[in-house]
């Protein structure tokens, strides 16, 4: 069942990437390499999709209205180059794909002064119903909103680093 | 250096989901996910002899390259983990592996982790090839986790199935 939510959606940002996220490397997030541990990149890039989602009106007060959640189904990701504590980061978000309950997107994180790719992040987010805990359609207004997304980021290339399997090239 | 375990895929790495770990959407965060995940690699590298003494000897260090994670079902706080290790493939500086976790009770499949792992000398903060000892337990072990079928997990690419 299709649902519509009862609160105020945020503007709609239509600008193809989705350019707005951004966040600095916390000390805690640093390991024994003296940079950004793996996990965290991933944490940073959940972050991104969580800035996609509120794009798309499925912020805190999706999960808070006990409405719906959104999981992580799959990620993969590309360690381009190290950043070490305290690095600002920018975000680029392309929405590769959609269907009715997912979206894929891929992030790229830059540094933000230095301007260098840091790393990529390709990710499958679907759309669960809060009370079945099951995948379920989009609501009503996330779903358009997300057509108006598609419409502008669908013209965009498609990035070389999306679409990896990951293995040992043979020389 | 502790004796390297024979029996393949390398099942020694035990943890539990610590109450940090979880979200707002009351389970384990992605990002904690690879956390854990993280400390199975960690397991593993002790066990090639390139462990947490090999960085703080100032010998070398280890960097992923590249990580895969499949989320195949919710763990919950306080849920003991069970993480298998199994190697895929390697080269002169690369270790290619994926870490299937389990819960270790209910025995359900949690998450998979395949990654691509280089090794990195600590001077230059470059790859190099593996140090003699490490090579040496890789050509020993790898040869014993190739006897495995290999994950259907393994080399998957994102996406989603288009229904025609």
């Amino acid at each position: 069942m299709l649902i519509t939510l009862p609160y105020d959606m945020p503007d709609l940002v239509t600008r193809a990437p989705l350019d707005i996220h951004r966040s600095t490397v916390l000390p805690e997030w640093v390991d024994w390499n003296g940079h950004m541990n793996v996990a965290f990149y991933v944490t940073a890039f959940d972050q991104a999709s969580g800035t996609f989602m509120r794009n798309m009106g499925l912020g805190r007060n999706y999960v808070d209205n006990k409405l719906g959640m959104t999981f992580v189904l799959e990620t993969h990701v590309t360690y381009d180059r190290e950043m070490r504590g305290g690095a600002p980061m920018r975000f680029a978000t392309q929405l590769l794909e959609r269907d009715a309950k997912r979206v894929h997107l891929f992030h790229e994180m830059y540094h933000e002064e230095q301007g260098y790719l840091a790393a990529t992040n390709e990710v499958i987010v679907i759309n669960i119903d809060y009370a079945s805990r099951r995948s379920a359609p989009w609501p009503i207004q996330a779903a358009e909103r997300l057509e108006a997304v598609w419409a502008e980021h669908k013209r965009l290339p498609r990035p070389a680093k999306a679409g990896r399997v990951m293995g040992l090239a043979k020389k | 250096m502790i004796e390297p375990e024979l029996s393949a895929p390398l099942d020694i790495h035990r943890a539990h989901v610590l109450p940090e770990w979880i979200d707002w959407n009351g389970h384990m965060n992605v990002g904690f996910y690879v956390v854990a995940f993280d400390k199975a690699t960690d397991t593993l590298c002790q066990q090639l002899g390139i462990g947490w003494e090999y960085t703080r000897d100032k010998i070398g260090m280890t960097f992923v390259l590249e990580a895969h994670v499949t989320y195949d079902r919710e763990v919950k706080e306080g849920d003991p983990l069970r993480i298998a290790t199994q190697i895929l493939d390697h080269d002169a500086k690369r270790l290619h592996f994926i870490h299937m976790m389990y819960h270790r009770t209910e025995g359900f499949l949690a998450a998979t982790n395949e990654l691509m792992l280089m090794n990195i000398d600590f001077e230059t903060r470059r790859s190099a090839p593996w140090p003699d000892w490490a090579k040496a337990r890789i050509d020993k072990i790898a040869p014993l986790h190739a006897r495995l079928p290999r994950p259907r997990q393994a080399g998957r690419l994102i996406g989603i199935k288009k229904k025609s």
